[in-house]
């Protein structure tokens, strides 16, 4: 199998684009950000965005690999901060009991966007926007109607605040970078290496034959739904143990952070192709596109812009290693 | 597998199909043999689709009966009628353009190994299979598992889903148009594929309007016409033209090529220019 | 259940209109009862009301339900108070075209109008209202400004989550001018949407701007939620000790900071008096002819600092600020 260390062999992987991508914006921003952009400070500053948000990409991107799509995770991230803050905060109950409350939260919406999809023929990005309002609705009005308040406080201590809400390492790197790494190799063995992932790829294919060949494609689409919904819950969740501090308004930019940071991995918009390597790697390549900024001495009025045509040449970059991967065959004697 | 060969596997008997107030199909009589081809013909529209539906489980019966193996039978699902052995491939392969051909070989069925407490997917093992048994179909070309099956020309692509129906025993092999999209060359070899599964006593139900491609594998012939059988004969009972012509509809082709014959007769050879009678 | 309170309290106020005639009945309209906000307008106008019903008058609040239909539910509670024959009215200006013809007819009417909330000065003169009750952002940015000066700040930074929006800009403006004005040095941070709601990436910006210009030693937020991004930002960079950190806006979290010291102040536009205020000035105006050199009367900005903490957060919990 010497064929996959060979140069052809590492391009047609999924997250060849999206590695290239990284290195090209590290040397971007390792020119025009100098030195402390690349320190340990500067480090901390894109992985911790990436961090936050590539716990919500990864099963975003799942879903996108499996043909569906949840935008709901936008409402489940001040879902999660709120209903965190309510509970231990406002009526100052113990953590734990938030922190559980908030998980299983998160599975029940992930349930009923699920089940939603595959009872209704209607397309799973119409559902999830209706219920990323429904949520969003729930969230303001029950925040109001039981604070008076669209902003709640809570102040966690002990060990659920280094658990979930603390920083590491010499205080920069927030305890949600291990989370993610640690979320992040779960993930790699279930859709790499177990026999699930087959079937992920599969139903992002062609939904029918997969579930001609004996795929249980309704509930992988239940579980699918559920990663994502609890997955936004936790990081908004831990949101509010690190700031003290939980908004009704926000998380919208994690809908299309987490989406762009998806098809910069390489995973294809229309589904049936992506790696989690890749999204992990497209999602730190977008928080150095958004934080590495602050480290140049452009204009702040330019970053959208920058922001823009980096991602653009990123997704560009994607495309065309994906062609390549299309009809890439050995070139040795073929018979 | 052999001593099947001949045997009756599958028979359609007086089957009907509406959907709401249309017929679709009626009074389908058919049955496949192990280790032979019925060639299904038909023009579009003709209800040959149907019937592969009705076969796969995708659509039941009005009324009539599926038999196998001499039992009544009835498909709720695609997964009954996959459960009985009957394998569908259509036009495209129905596989998955973006996954290598190891996975695609393998998809639900994956082989798996344990790692410490981990199960995992085999990669090796699902490569080294799925090119043994594409190129047991003689698709040698296919040598590399991780290649996707989206750079797979459409003869190997129709190759590798025949031959996953046929390791995962299939006994009913219902083939789709499978040479509809395909050059010369490409339906070539799936033709040569086909007269291989049929050697391997399977039952093939071969699907096309290519009556070239149809007399080149058929052992038996079925021409369905607005959804009921027209004619149903064995190979060498007709000819080229006369399929054509039931295939048509009626005997529209028969009179436009004496025409055109006779045209030629007179016209020492010439067919006709373009000029007004 | 509500829908009775409210009718109840409806026809209460209607039964007093009729036996004062004389005296200023008043009507107030404003946002619904589960909007915080307008809760504490409420408090303020319900602590005014004893001071009119004293000389014989009364203050209805017609409040609006939701804000589903939200000009047309305005112009609906205008032509009601119009209806019920009142002398003075407080009304927001939240929609000029919509609410404009409808505040003209009241004006006719011969009702005494008074513009709370929203509208502003030049709106209020237009109309012929007799003031305007309120907040303006560009001199609560002036007054953030102006504490920064005050306080040893020399270079500040209006981290504004929401660039191109009026009112956040005319925030930044004002803290920027104010400083500029005092010869300290001052500059607008403005983040892209990809970072709006998402407080890491926020805190991560403010860091990264604050580790790149050591200068910086005041750090001013156009929201309170965003402070609390920013307290985080202040202490990752390691700069809790040299950076003031200032918020638009107050929640409780950063009441908490400003109690333990580690916010330095917020700028709040005091509903309250918008509610306490607008209503005293219309009655005195319709009973006595009273009439306030001031105008308009800005509520806004009150700064929030240690000096005045503790009083605020007896404020919070009687629901006043």
């Amino acid at each position: 199998m010497n064929r996959n260390t060979s140069l052809g062999g590492l391009l047609r992987r999924p997250e060849a684009g999206a590695c290239l991508g990284l290195v090209a914006v590290l040397v971007f921003f390792g020119i025009f950000g100098g030195l402390t952009f690349l320190q340990p400070a500067g480090m901390a500053s894109w992985m911790n965005v990436a961090a936050n948000l590539g716990v919500i990409a990864i099963p975003v991107g799942l879903l996108m690999i499996a043909g569906e799509l949840d935008i709901s995770v936008g409402a489940m991230v001040p879902f999660g901060a709120m209903t965190v803050a309510v509970i231990s905060g406002h009526f100052g109950l113990s953590i734990w009991l938030g922190i559980a409350v908030t998980l299983a939260f998160g599975v029940m919406v992930g349930l009923l966007n699920g089940y939603l999809v595959i009872r209704t023929a209607v397309p799973s990005l119409i559902v999830t926007l209706g219920s990323l309002f429904a949520v969003q609705g729930v969230v303001l009005g029950l925040t109001v109607m039981i604070t008076k308040s669209t902003s709640v406080a809570l102040k966690v201590q002990g060990p659920a605040k280094a658990i979930f809400g603390d920083f590491v390492f010499s205080g920069q790197m927030q305890v949600m970078v291990l989370w993610w790494l640690l979320i992040a190799a779960a993930y790699v063995y279930f859709v790499h290496f177990s026999r699930f992932g087959n079937w992920i790829f599969a139903m992002g294919g062609d939904k029918v034959s997969a579930r001609n060949a004996g795929i249980p494609t309704e509930r992988m689409t239940i579980l699918l739904f559920v990663f994502s919904s609890t997955s936004a819950a936790f990081v908004g969740m831990c949101q509010a143990i690190l700031y003290n501090s939980a908004q009704v308004a926000g998380g919208q930019s994690f809908i299309f952070n987490a989406i762009i940071s998806v098809v910069v991995g390489g995973v294809l918009l229309t589904g049936g192709f992506g790696s989690i390597i890749g999204i992990f790697f497209g999602t730190i390549t977008f928080a150095i596109v958004n934080q590495g900024i602050y480290y140049t001495n452009f204009d702040r009025n330019w970053s959208s812009l920058i922001i823009g045509v980096l991602l653009l040449c990123a997704v560009l970059m994607n495309n065309t290693f994906r062609k390549m991967a299309l009809s890439y065959a050995p070139k040795k004697g073929a018979k | 597998m052999g001593q099947e060969t001949g045997r009756t596997i599958l028979s359609l008997q007086g089957i009907n199909k509406s959907f709401g107030p249309i017929d679709v199909l009626h009074d389908i009589s058919l049955e496949v043999k192990a280790g032979e081809v019925l060639c299904l013909l038909g023009d579009n529209g003709a209800g040959k689709s149907t019937v592969i539906r009705l076969l796969s489980g995708v659509h039941q019966p009005t009324s009539g009966q599926m038999v196998m193996d001499g039992k009544p039978v009835l498909f709720r699902n695609p997964r009954e009628a996959a459960d009985h052995g009957i394998a569908t491939v259509h036009q495209f392969g129905g596989t998955f353009p973006l996954m290598s051909i190891g996975r695609s070989f393998f998809v639900g069925r994956e082989p798996t190994r344990w790692f410490g407490p981990l199960k995992l997917y085999d990669r090796k093992k699902a490569n080294e299979i799925a090119v043994k048994a594409v190129q047991n179909f003689g698709i040698t070309r296919i040598d590399d598992g991780d290649r996707l099956v989206g750079g797979l020309s459409g003869g190997e692509r129709q190759a590798l889903a025949i031959a996953r129906a046929v390791h995962f025993g299939a006994r009913v092999l219902i083939l789709d148009e499978p040479t509809a999209a395909l050059g010369v060359k490409q339906a070539t070899h799936v033709l040569r594929i086909v007269n291989e599964a049929k050697k391997r006593g399977l039952a093939v139900i071969f699907i096309t309007h290519q009556v070239m491609h149809a007399m080149a594998v058929g052992d038996h012939f079925a021409v369905l016409i607005r959804g009921a059988v027209a004619a149903d004969f064995r190979k060498g009972e007709r000819t080229r033209e006369q399929i054509t012509d039931l295939m048509a509809g009626g005997e529209t082709m028969a009179d436009l090529e004496a025409q055109i014959e006779t045209y030629m007769d007179s016209h020492d050879g010439h067919p006709p220019q373009a000029v007004s009678a | 259940m509500k829908l009775m309170t409210t009718l109840i309290k409806a026809t209460a106020a209607m039964a007093l209109m009729a036996t004062a005639a004389s005296a200023a009945n008043i009507a107030v309209i404003g946002g619904s009862n589960d909007d915080a906000f307008w809760n504490k307008i409420k408090k303020g106008l319900d602590d005014a009301t004893p001071g009119v019903v004293a000389n014989g008058g009364s203050v209805n609040y017609l409040r609006l339900q939701n804000y589903d239909n939200f000009a047309p539910d305005v112009v609906q509670l205008i032509r009601t108070a119009i209806s019920q024959k009142v002398d003075g009215l407080v009304i927001p200006d939240w929609v000029p075209e919509a609410e404009d013809p409808a505040i003209k007819d009241a004006l006719a009417a011969g009702i005494t109008v008074i513009l709370m909330n929203a509208g502003g000065a030049d709106k209020a003169h237009e109309l012929g209202a007799i003031n305007y009750v309120g907040n303006e952002e560009y001199p609560a940015g002036v007054a953030g400004g102006e504490y920064f000066a005050k306080h040893g700040q020399k270079h500040v930074l209006c981290v504004n989550t929401l660039p191109g929006a009026a009112n956040t800009e005319a925030r930044c403006k004002g803290v920027l001018d104010a400083m500029t004005k005092a010869g300290f040095n001052s500059e607008e941070l403005p983040l892209p949407t990809t970072s709006f709601g998402d407080p890491t990436a926020v805190a991560e910006a403010i860091k990264a701007t604050l580790i790149k210009d050591g200068t910086i030693d005041g750090v001013i937020t156009i929201s309170a939620g965003d402070a609390d991004a920013a307290a985080t930002g202040i202490q990752q960079g390691d700069k809790v000790k040299t950076v003031a950190l200032a918020s638009f806006d107050m929640n409780e979290a950063g009441l908490a900071r400003i109690k333990d010291g580690t916010q330095s102040f917020s700028i709040d536009q005091q509903p309250y008096l918008q509610g306490y205020l607008s209503v005293a000035l219309l009655a005195s105006a319709i009973d006595f002819g009273t009439s306030l050199p001031t105008f308009p009367v800005l509520t806004g900005p009150g700064i929030v600092d240690s000096a005045n903490i503790d009083a605020t957060l007896a404020g919070v919990k009687k629901g006043a600020r």
